[in-house]
């Protein structure tokens, strides 16, 4: 137990890196989300074919390897920015494509009456999306959103391929001085697993207090 | 209404995928010529060197050895992308350098054919491959420690190597080590550079990479002021890139190991004799000549004495 506790402010400043990486991620792609759903599901036709270009792109590519181009191949072009900011915006990005499908299918579940209705009384497109549909659209998602974002969580390890040292990378850092894998490496599985478990109870507390009965 | 028939909407496809096979294996086979990969240069120097291997006489019975010969591979925990060390070259698929080059030579010496199947093994695997037996020996720049030597028997040091500083060519301010101090230094993770840097430079901020072509790739882009490697691979990189300037001798000194499943004591002796051997007959200096040798000017170093590193009694 002693590799553990002789480096706790390693693993602590890594938990910490994995929270701010996962939290900054998460609150972008629920923004990228919201914003490429409208798009996929707006009635302007070159607005729904950009929409569905973007999911396709970045849900076919692998995050790491989005990762990897990021933080290798723009600067060749010229663009710089930090190992962590760059990881955050490449998962926003990532994310926000997942984040987008999840919403729109909860989009479609909300009965076309609805939109209708809205339509009928005069709201624009926006109006009827932002006032009618995302509010009943968002609640019935609560459960896929929130294994997005255990999703999420677990995909900031790939961060460590880049130089980020999240919770990942400063378990290795600890293993590579202490050379015993299985303590140092359960220990940042089961602070995953914490961390995940606290994300799933969130999840369930709020789609409880969202449902709509129908 | 036009239908097309089944045959013609398979045969499109179908010809296309062919096309782009044969257009697929044009370019495999275009370039079979010279090779920019430094220590290539000495490629044809490998049957010379494994024709003066020696072979071992006998071989104990029930031995980890005998049961080597009789699957007739040997099969080898190592890189295919370290220049100079063990590194695949693409015009021929040989793997060229130093440790490829004993892994052969051992081979022949258990065997008696230089046959051996290099597993690209990383950093964090090894000591698993070794226990789990995917692999018999491990050569992959794997430097003996104490805590290492917990968990795989070390054969060797068979070659001894240090960390050294590299920067951009244009860099001012940085000559040695000691220079880090306050720096952002690039490491390869999961090497020792990052201990050593820690001790050289405590307050330096360490950025880490899983490669050594990353690791250049972000010294040169400016996410680091210095990058700490092992010599032998920088001495490589910088003569291939001479935007990369090495600074300063080696601070460290790296003995380098033979991997072993842990506990064999056997096999153990067996290599330390077979690496006495090859020592004593000038094979080992060869070695070096062919692969590090083509980048650092002079004779061969002295080889390490065997045991000499802690963790390898």
């Amino acid at each position: 137990m002693n590799v553990i506790t002789d480096h706790l402010s390693e693993f602590g400043h890594g938990l910490v890196l994995t929270v701010e990486l996962t939290l900054l991620s998460l609150a972008g792609a629920l923004v990228a989300g919201v914003v490429v759903a409208a798009m996929r599901v707006s009635p302007v036709r070159a607005l729904r074919a950009a929409g569905m270009a973007y999911v396709e792109v970045l849900q076919n590519i692998p995050l790491l390897v989005w990762l990897v181009i990021a933080v290798f191949g723009l600067p060749e072009i010229g663009v710089i920015a930090g190992l962590f900011t760059t990881s955050v915006v490449v998962i926003v990005l990532y994310q926000g494509a997942y984040t987008a499908e999840a919403i729109r299918s909860g989009i479609n579940s909300v009965p076309a009456g609805q939109g209708e209705a809205a339509r009928a009384l005069g709201l624009t497109f926006t109006q009827s999306l932002r006032l009618v549909i995302l509010p009943q659209a968002l609640r019935t998602v609560v459960q896929p959103l929130g294994n997005i974002a255990i999703m999420t969580l677990m995909n900031t390890a790939l961060a460590a391929a880049v130089g980020v040292v999240e919770l990942t990378a400063a378990a290795n850092r600890v293993n590579l001085a202490e050379a015993k894998p299985i303590w140092i490496f359960v220990t940042a599985g089961l602070a995953y697993m914490a961390l995940s478990g606290l994300f799933g109870l969130v999840t369930g507390v709020l789609e409880r207090k969202w449902a709509i009965l129908r | 209404m036009v239908r097309t028939s089944v045959r013609m909407r398979w045969a499109a496809p179908v010809a296309v995928a062919a096309l782009s096979l044969v257009g697929l294996t044009a370019c495999s086979s275009s370039d079979d010529s010279g090779s920019s990969v430094p220590g290539a240069a000495g490629g044809g120097k490998q049957d010379d060197l494994v024709a003066a291997a020696p072979v071992a006489a006998n071989l104990p019975a029930g031995s980890t050895m005998e049961k080597i010969k009789k699957r007739g591979q040997l099969v080898i925990g190592g890189s295919l992308d370290a220049p100079l060390l063990s590194q695949q070259n693409p015009a021929n698929k040989k793997v060229e350098g130093l440790d490829a080059d004993f892994g052969r030579l051992l081979a022949k010496y258990i065997i008696g054919k230089p046959d051996v199947k290099i597993v690209n093994s990383a950093s964090e695997t090894r000591e698993a491959l070794l226990s789990n037996g995917t692999v018999d020996v491990v050569f992959q720049t794997y430097s003996i420690t104490p805590e290492r030597a917990k968990q795989v028997a070390f054969a060797g040091p068979y070659y001894s190597s240090g960390l050294v500083v590299a920067t951009k060519k244009d860099t001012t301010g940085i000559t040695s080590a000691s220079d880090l101090k306050g720096k952002t230094v690039i490491a390869g993770a999961n090497t020792p550079a990052i201990a050593a840097i820690k001790k050289v430079a405590p307050d330096a901020k360490i950025v880490t990479f899983g490669t050594d072509p990353e690791c250049v790739q972000a010294l040169k882009q400016g996410r680091g002021d210095a990058y700490v490697q092992d010599e032998a691979l920088l001495l490589a990189t910088a003569k291939q890139d001479p935007s990369i300037k090495i600074q300063g001798k080696p601070f460290t000194s790296d003995p380098y190991g033979i991997g072993l499943k842990h506990g064999d004591a056997q096999m153990k002796q067996f290599v330390n004799d077979w690496l006495k051997q090859i020592q004593a007959s000038g094979l080992w200096a060869k070695v070096w000549k062919n692969s590090i040798g083509t980048v650092v000017e002079g004779d061969a170093p002295q080889a390490p004495a065997l045991g000499s590193a802690p963790g390898s009694e």
